[in-house]
């Protein structure tokens, strides 16, 4: 069981390197563009990432300060993680209606539009590897009691929720950095 | 098989146009400067109807604007 969870852990320290260098790689931009300003939804997907990486810190500094048990059973505890999660929200709608404001909208084209509908692919791409990685370790962690508890349910779909908005934000993000071949 | 590739000459055309500003072509034909920038860096290939419009602007047809070019001339080699 402990070369299970090595092995475990090995590939998905590779991975999470490998997106990482990507990500870096991705988020240079391209030469011509450094003097112009960003669109909206390139301004709305860099608070998007900003928003759910906070989000995903606080949350991750809970948990771990907490513990998931107390995480559902302390007052206190719970008000912070739903004060987390509005905040997030909240700032994160803040944007999306200022940006509409300010340029009319958030997506201004047909580029704009092809970039909003490849970010999907991120999306669930992260939404996927979210579920797959949470039932593998709730299985292998609760095998033995043959049930979960219900706080695991609750981060399960919170982190699921928040990471398809962080993989949605990535998308739109390297989407303006990437070449794009509507014929293709 | 090759990937095929749409050049265009919407710079040079620009400039033939009283050197017309990305800002005041993507005005005209209802797009960001962003994607003009791109456009002419041929980092992206458009709609036909953005094809079209541009076309239009600059008072020519659109394989004037817009040419298809196959995979191997994209380098450059035969």
């Amino acid at each position: 069981m402990t070369t299970f969870w090595i092995g475990f852990a090995v590939l998905g320290g590779a991975l999470v390197v490998i997106a990482i260098a990507r990500f870096i790689r991705g988020l240079v931009p391209q030469s011509e563009m450094r003097d112009v300003p960003m669109t909206a939804l390139e301004t709305l997907g860099w608070v998007g990432l900003a928003v759910t990486g906070l989000v995903t810190a606080g949350l991750g500094v809970l948990v771990a300060v907490v513990g998931v048990t107390d995480l559902q059973e302390a007052d206190s505890a719970r008000f912070i993680f739903w004060l987390i999660l509005i905040v997030g929200i909240g700032v994160w709608l803040a944007a999306w209606i200022a940006l509409r404001r300010r340029n009319g909208g958030v997506v201004a084209d047909e580029r704009d539009r092809v970039v909003l509908a490849r970010s999907l692919s991120v999306e669930s791409m992260v939404v996927l590897l979210s579920l797959v990685t949470w039932t593998v370790v709730l299985t292998e962690a609760f095998w033995d009691d043959g049930t979960v508890p219900l706080a695991y349910l609750q981060l399960l779909f919170w982190t699921t929720l928040i990471g398809g908005a962080m993989g949605r934000s990535l998308g739109i993000v390297l989407g303006y950095r990437r070449e794009i071949d509507t014929d293709a | 098989m090759p990937k095929a590739r749409i050049r265009n000459q919407i710079r040079r055309l620009r400039f033939d146009h009283g050197e017309m500003t990305q800002q005041h072509l993507a005005d005209l034909v209802g797009c960001t400067r962003q994607t003009i920038i791109v456009l002419e860096k041929e980092r992206y290939v458009p709609s036909l109807s953005l094809a079209f419009e541009i076309a239009r602007v600059f008072e020519r047809n659109i394989e004037d604007v817009f040419t298809y070019v196959d995979g191997p001339e994209r380098d450059g080699s035969p």
